[in-house]
């Protein structure tokens, strides 16, 4: 039976903070407020103009080095801001994000829905209030977008029957993000799915309160 | 003795006397004269302001009118949370009709959610409906009925029709025989003097030894700061539809009866007046 929703929020606190998120793209991983929080600022899609970032000011931390590719005018780039969320009610995370073009103004909820891939346009246009809605960020209080989480526990719940199955721990953050970012723009590079396996030969797999072992114990 | 049922209808048909005033910097044809209303404390504010919308847009010129947004006393109106919870959080301590100020330009993105209509209301509506049911119920109630059941709690609260509402709400507010009450109670706790907008956790209704929890044991787990020790004095009123219910009052009872339409108590903490 599932513990109270403070355990569970423990769990899935230590599963991200053992992650080292400093990837290319820098994104990034803190613990805010108890929550773990995840800053990713990157181009518009596939774009990868990134002249504008040695303005160092414009982002913080400082982010790795990149190889300029092209450059490009500032209006063409779009930041794009992550947080993920617990919800203690559905006791699944939540993805929030935000979208502004460099001069600061922000991106409109039509605007999301049009920068929406086409693959997921279908289902998400179906019904949009369901899915992506415009909505306060219960710890900053700033309007956020929302990806909907009422049916997180369906499709996570085969995915964590499957490492079961196999015998392997999974981490649920990297999983579930990389089913739901991609919706919104956020594509999880294959390294971060390799380092967060990687990591797995680390674990002192004695530790069974860092790990969700099973569905159970989220 | 009022009957508990009283109490239901009571904090449905509460109202906010309310004074609407067109912001001095709004570019207008003639002059504005302010618009007088009674707000329900139990709805939205972009629910029940199209009258002041027409009254100030017959005023102005079709192309300086944008979206609309409230502000009282410099502070944008979060649309999204109910009027009798702004109005207790903000405005309680000062003298009626409450004044509002009226803007159709520079919305504030930064402070404020957008509502270009009512389905957006409504979406916001069902979802604190929804969330609210999987604390209490794991969301089985709200998942077993069917869509018109739900489009009827919306219509409901739209049209100010209480019977229609509660025949469906009543639903939300029942639990199993052999528990006393919800798996978790829904609500949310608001203090102008933090940096987060609410505080909202875990917490069963009832203890493990089957006690019933008062509003004060909440208090006290949630935010224990607020409440006062025994002997010192009152720093702060805790409000619930512009009354303050006794922190002996069971938590499950409050639930029941003292939740706004979306199912939630929301609860104001502010400073005790000083006069």
């Amino acid at each position: 039976m599932a513990g109270n929703g403070e355990l569970q929020r423990t769990v899935l606190m230590a599963t991200c903070a053992k992650r080292s998120f400093k990837l290319k793209m820098g994104l990034q991983c803190r613990i805010e407020e108890h929550l773990p929080v995840y800053k990713h600022v990157f181009p518009w899609r596939q774009h990868f103009n990134l002249s504008w970032l040695s303005r160092k000011e414009a982002l913080e931390p400082p982010l790795d080095d990149f190889e300029v590719t092209e450059t490009t005018t500032a209006t063409e780039v779009i930041k794009y801001e992550y947080h993920v969320l617990y919800s203690c009610s559905y006791q699944v995370p939540v993805l929030y994000f935000r979208a502004s073009f460099l001069d600061g103004s922000p991106l409109a909820l039509k605007d999301i829905w049009e920068g929406v891939h086409e693959c997921y346009k279908t289902r998400l246009l179906h019904g949009p209030w369901d899915t992506i809605t415009q909505q306060e960020h219960p710890i900053l209080g700033q309007p956020f977008f929302v990806l909907h989480p009422c049916k997180t526990n369906e499709f996570m719940t085969p995915v964590l029957k499957n490492f079961q199955k196999i015998n392997r721990n999974v981490n649920y953050i990297t999983s579930w993000l990389s089913m739901v970012g991609p919706a919104v723009g956020l594509n999880l590079p294959l390294s971060y799915a390799r380092a967060a396996f990687q990591d797995e030969g680390n674990v002192d797999r004695q530790d069974s309160s860092v790990e969700p072992k099973n569905l159970e114990e989220l | 003795m009022t009957d508990d049922k009283d109490v239901l209808r009571d904090v449905w048909f509460g109202r906010i006397p309310t004074c609407f005033t067109l912001c001095q910097d709004e570019i207008t044809e003639r002059e504005a004269e302010p618009y007088y209303l009674l707000l329900p404390r139990v709805s939205y504010l972009t629910l029940v302001t199209d009258k002041v919308k027409k009254h100030f847009q017959k005023v102005m010129r079709q192309e300086d009118i944008s979206e609309i947004w409230f502000e009282y006393e410099g502070t944008p109106l979060k649309w999204h949370y109910p009027i009798g919870l702004l109005f207790d959080l903000l405005a309680s301590s000062s003298a009626l009709p409450w004044n509002i100020t009226v803007h159709f330009k520079s919305f504030p993105e930064k402070d404020l959610l957008h509502c270009p209509s009512k389905d957006v209301i409504e979406a916001h509506f069902m979802s604190c409906v929804k969330e609210a049911d999987a604390l209490k119920h794991k969301s089985q109630v709200i998942n077993e009925m069917q869509k018109k059941d739900h489009k009827q709690l919306w219509m409901g609260l739209q049209n100010d029709r209480f019977d229609q509402f509660w025949a469906i709400n009543r639903k939300l507010m029942e639990y199993p025989a052999e528990e006393n009450g919800f798996r978790y109670i829904p609500f949310r706790i608001y203090q102008t003097t933090t940096e987060r907008p609410f505080i909202q956790k875990l917490f069963r209704p009832v203890a493990t030894d089957g006690q019933l929890h008062t509003l004060g044991d909440l208090l006290k787990e949630v935010c224990p700061s607020v409440v006062a020790p025994e002997d010192g004095e009152k720093k702060n009123q805790v409000m619930i539809h512009g009354i303050e219910p006794m922190l002996e009052t069971p938590l499950q009872w409050l639930s029941e009866h003292l939740s706004y339409p979306d199912n939630f108590l929301h609860i104001s903490i502010i400073p005790q007046p000083t006069d």
